[in-house]
């Protein structure tokens, strides 16, 4: 898979849509400001994507959301866990009390912000897309990100990473990834939609 | 250091190989009886048969497998003195669909690969729901695993298989 700058722009612009759709859904949630970082979009071989997401052997917390429908793909949130305590301090629920119930409501946030940005995908693109439910994990960072990558690497050693964080203004430090990783079909697909795949992008 | 879908093999007393992380990725390490050399292969999915292009063998069981042996074959050593551990195939997420398990299914087609490279496999951490860090140490004949938070285990040692260490 190689991608053109005209076509990385398009996915980055469509990464920002879609983040920025999930930071106004968790802002509203929140009931603070949420900031975004601007997404970058890359593709990269395999080895090198998952040092691209972060340290392989650092803990976090990670939820995973599937989407299937018009593409398949999955919206991985990866949270640091001090980070994961904080935002389920803002939810008042505290991670050491009760992780069940902490690791539940950082999925529902997954739902909540995957779902935002999926529906911003969609509407852009014109595709009907499905998330399914959340499923949620604690542990290395290279298992997580590598177990996803697994998933849409299928037919190529190259995987497209769009990348975002997202940041809550207020309670000090409180921020985590948001990873978008379509299949390859997905890839061509979106960029179909987008008039940028095949003859048309010439 | 070894990424996804990378691989490496060494006769250097004193290399570490490691695979940082694996999910439903499969480190697998290749030793043998004298300890000199060993190699290992960051296994990313079970079949290259389900891609229509393989750019890349060490990505998958069927083709790292065969890749990795004769790589240590080529630094001088007798298939039969060759004998595996396994490391990894964990399932981080029950993501359902087309992603059913890929950790269960690369442990299978790295075990069947191992088979039919008659090749023996002497220890295997995988399977469950944990990522894993693998070290192989060369000219040790050791192998050790340590899973997110915890310390670093050995799953193989030439003490505890009764071998002489390699002088």
């Amino acid at each position: 898979m190689q991608l053109t700058d005209m076509q990385l722009d398009a996915l980055r612009e469509m990464a920002n849509v879609g983040s920025g759709n999930a930071a106004t859904a968790l802002a509203g949630m929140l009931g603070c400001p949420v900031d975004l970082s601007v997404p970058s979009a890359a593709v990269l071989a395999l080895a090198d994507a998952v040092e691209a997401v972060g340290s392989p052997d650092a803990e976090v917390t990670a939820v995973a959301l599937p989407v299937f429908g018009e593409i398949e793909a999955i919206v991985l949130l990866t949270f640091k866990p001090e980070h994961a305590r904080q935002l389920c301090g803002f939810l008042g629920i505290e991670y050491d009390a009760d992780p069940e119930m902490a690791l539940s409501a950082l999925g529902e946030i997954g739902n909540i912000l995957g779902s935002a940005y999926i529906n911003a995908l969609g509407a852009m693109c014109g595709m009907a897309l499905e998330p399914s439910p959340p499923q949620t994990a604690t542990d290395m960072l290279g298992a997580i990100v590598a177990s996803v990558l697994a998933s849409a690497a299928a037919s190529n050693d190259m995987t497209l990473l769009l990348d975002s964080a997202l940041m809550l203004e207020q309670g000090g430090e409180c921020e985590f990834g948001f990873l978008f990783v379509p299949n390859e079909n997905g890839v061509a697909e979106v960029l179909g939609r987008l008039g940028l795949w095949g003859h048309e992008a010439a | 250091m070894v990424r996804m879908a990378e691989f490496a093999a060494s006769q250097h007393p004193g290399d570490v190989l490691v695979s940082l992380g694996l999910g439903s990725c499969i480190g697998v390490a290749l030793l043998e009886d004298s300890h000199r050399v060993a190699a290992l292969a960051h296994v990313v999915l079970p079949n290259s048969g389900d891609a229509p292009a393989v750019d890349n063998a060490a990505k998958f069981a069927d083709t790292a497998v065969p890749l990795l042996v004769n790589e240590v074959i080529r630094l001088g050593v007798a298939r039969s003195r060759i004998w595996a551990v396994m490391v990894g195939g964990a399932q981080m997420f029950a993501l359902g669909g087309a992603t059913l398990d890929i950790g269960r299914r690369n442990d299978a087609s790295v075990k069947r690969a191992l088979d039919s490279a008659r090749i023996p496999v002497r220890a295997t951490v995988t399977g469950g729901t944990v990522g894993r860090t693998v070290r192989v140490y060369v000219g040790q004949g050791r192998v050790t695993c340590k899973e997110a938070g915890g310390p670093e285990l050995d799953v193989i040692t030439s003490e505890r298989m009764g071998l002489a260490r390699a002088a």
